[in-house]
């Protein structure tokens, strides 16, 4: 079974994809911090910061709507959040974007900046993880001092999951293929306690086919690893030149926009 | 010259006492390839983790003349390398790279030594511009020949394989049985296609209920019709 893998574009080439994990994950996370940390009236500034996620997927190639549809994913939990704010809190407040003004309340201010600010930061995450090959971030995360064993975790997730997906796909076709009527909550509740049970015993027994294919290739509880990470000046250049997009986007742009 | 593998006497049985192998002698000669056939349950893959000493029974297993014990375990894990039968579970890294890599790093080699011989081992296998892929991004036939190449990284002397053909289209599985017949390691190779076993092994050894039925040249074990309808397989087509 195919899968719609949130990395899928990771494998392709581009300047983008060429910079090292570290400098792409240090970038997203500080970007991430600022746009966090802005102010709740300030949408206008955000919108500048949304140009260097944009920009990002435009260089690697990475169709807009692919990252929308994966913000849209996720959106149902941040849209319950900032749509609740309008109801808590109506105190009117003059909307202003560029030239723009209207009025509204600071209810509908807080829910705009707080979908605008999932929107950015996802983009940039999805600029991340969509440059950025799963195993390069990986190795990456290591090298910055995440422990080892977090890292295996985190490979052994990523390279099992879609796995165990294919399986509970698997499990539930067949009882869709056989459920003929409506079983009633209780067997049906059995019925998911068997599912689950099965899959369980799947893992565990899958895990100890790995084990054996580990030890077969000699493995004696010490992870090695090659680490093909390496700095180029190509990475310094993307670091400079966003330190240099951040910090005049903090220091120059902001103090004008809010 | 020792024998590549040797199985004296060996027994073994599951936890919950049913008998999976009994009382197995078999002696196979470096350089051959032989197909190890019965129907499922037979007890064939169990005979490969045996032979790969996963598996601890009673009677003796020795790899080029060295018995399998706990001290000479190290050894035997690079005298002979084990290709389980699903792919997935012997391609657990996150690259095809890193995979074919885990066994050299682990021998000691040095990264230089490792990286010449992932690149080679992925030439012969026909993957060299999939090292960086990730294993759920192969094909069926792509993993077959990956999870070889996982073992020939770490040039074994002997090389199990536990239905190396299933889930193979017929093209896929050409490609393999060209891929073993360019090999010139001992194969072991367990199978319930009868196609696959006659195009590959030049030696046959059928097992059914955890006992030796047969064993000797290919043809001649799988020509028997009644011997293999006997024991739930079929003869060839090459053989009719």
């Amino acid at each position: 079974m195919h899968h719609a893998h949130i990395d899928k574009f990771a494998y392709q080439d581009s300047p983008v994809h060429r910079l090292d994990s570290r400098v792409k994950f240090i970038v997203a996370l500080v970007f991430t911090a600022l746009v966090i940390s802005l102010p709740a009236t300030s949408l206008s500034i955000l919108a500048c910061y949304a140009v260097a996620p944009f920009a990002f997927l435009v260089l690697g190639k990475i169709p807009i709507k692919f990252a929308l549809k994966h913000i849209l994913v996720v959106s149902p939990f941040v849209l319950v959040l900032a749509l609740s704010c309008p109801l808590y809190d109506k105190t009117p407040f003059t909307m202003a974007f560029g030239p723009f003004t209207w009025e509204s309340s600071t209810g509908w201010m807080r829910c705009f900046t707080i979908l605008g600010k999932f929107i950015v930061t996802m983009l940039a995450l999805i600029a991340l993880v969509s440059t950025t090959r799963f195993n390069d971030l990986l190795a990456g995360l290591q090298k910055m001092g995440l422990p080892k064993l977090l890292t295996i975790q985190l490979g052994f997730l990523y390279r099992y999951i879609f796995i165990l997906i294919d399986k509970a796909h698997h499990i539930l076709r067949a009882r869709a293929g056989r459920k003929l009527k409506n079983l009633g909550a209780k067997t049906e509740l059995k019925t998911a306690a068997a599912m689950l049970g099965s899959l369980l015993i799947r893992s565990l027994e899958t895990a100890e086919r790995i084990n054996i294919a580990m030890q077969a290739r000699g493995f004696t509880r010490k992870w090695r690893t090659i680490s093909m990470l390496r700095i180029r000046s190509s990475d310094l250049v993307f670091a400079i030149a966003s330190a240099a997009f951040l910090l005049g986007l903090h220091f120059f742009i902001r103090p004008i926009l809010l | 010259m020792p024998k590549a593998i040797e199985l004296k006497t060996f027994s073994y049985k599951y936890p919950d006492g049913t008998a999976a192998l009994d009382n197995i002698s078999l002696s196979i000669e470096p350089g051959q390839t032989v197909a190890m056939i019965g129907p499922n349950g037979a007890g064939k893959s169990t005979l490969l983790l045996a032979m790969a000493g996963f598996i601890k029974g009673t009677g003796e297993v020795f790899i080029d003349g060295l018995q399998i014990n706990r001290q000479n375990t190290k050894k035997i894990r690079s005298l002979i390398g084990s290709c389980l039968e699903d792919p997935d579970d012997q391609l657990f890294m996150p690259t095809l790279f890193d995979d074919v890599a885990f066994g050299p790093l682990n021998m000691g080699l040095e990264p230089e030594q490792v990286k010449a011989r992932v690149a080679e081992v992925l030439k012969t296998v026909g993957l060299i511009n999939m090292a960086d892929k990730a294993p759920h991004h192969l094909s069926a036939g792509q993993k077959r020949a990956a999870a070889i190449a996982t073992v020939l990284s770490m040039s074994p002397k002997i090389i199990t394989l536990d239905e190396p053909d299933g889930s193979l289209d017929p093209r896929h599985r050409n490609n393999l049985v060209k891929l073993l017949s360019e090999l010139s390691q001992t194969l072991v190779i367990t199978t319930a296609n009868m196609d696959f076993a006659a195009a590959v092994a030049e030696r046959v050894v059928l097992i059914d209920n955890g006992r030796i039925i047969a064993d000797g040249p290919a043809e001649k074990i799988m020509s028997d019709a009644k011997l293999m309808v006997d024991h739930g397989l079929e003869v060839p087509s090459r053989f009719f």
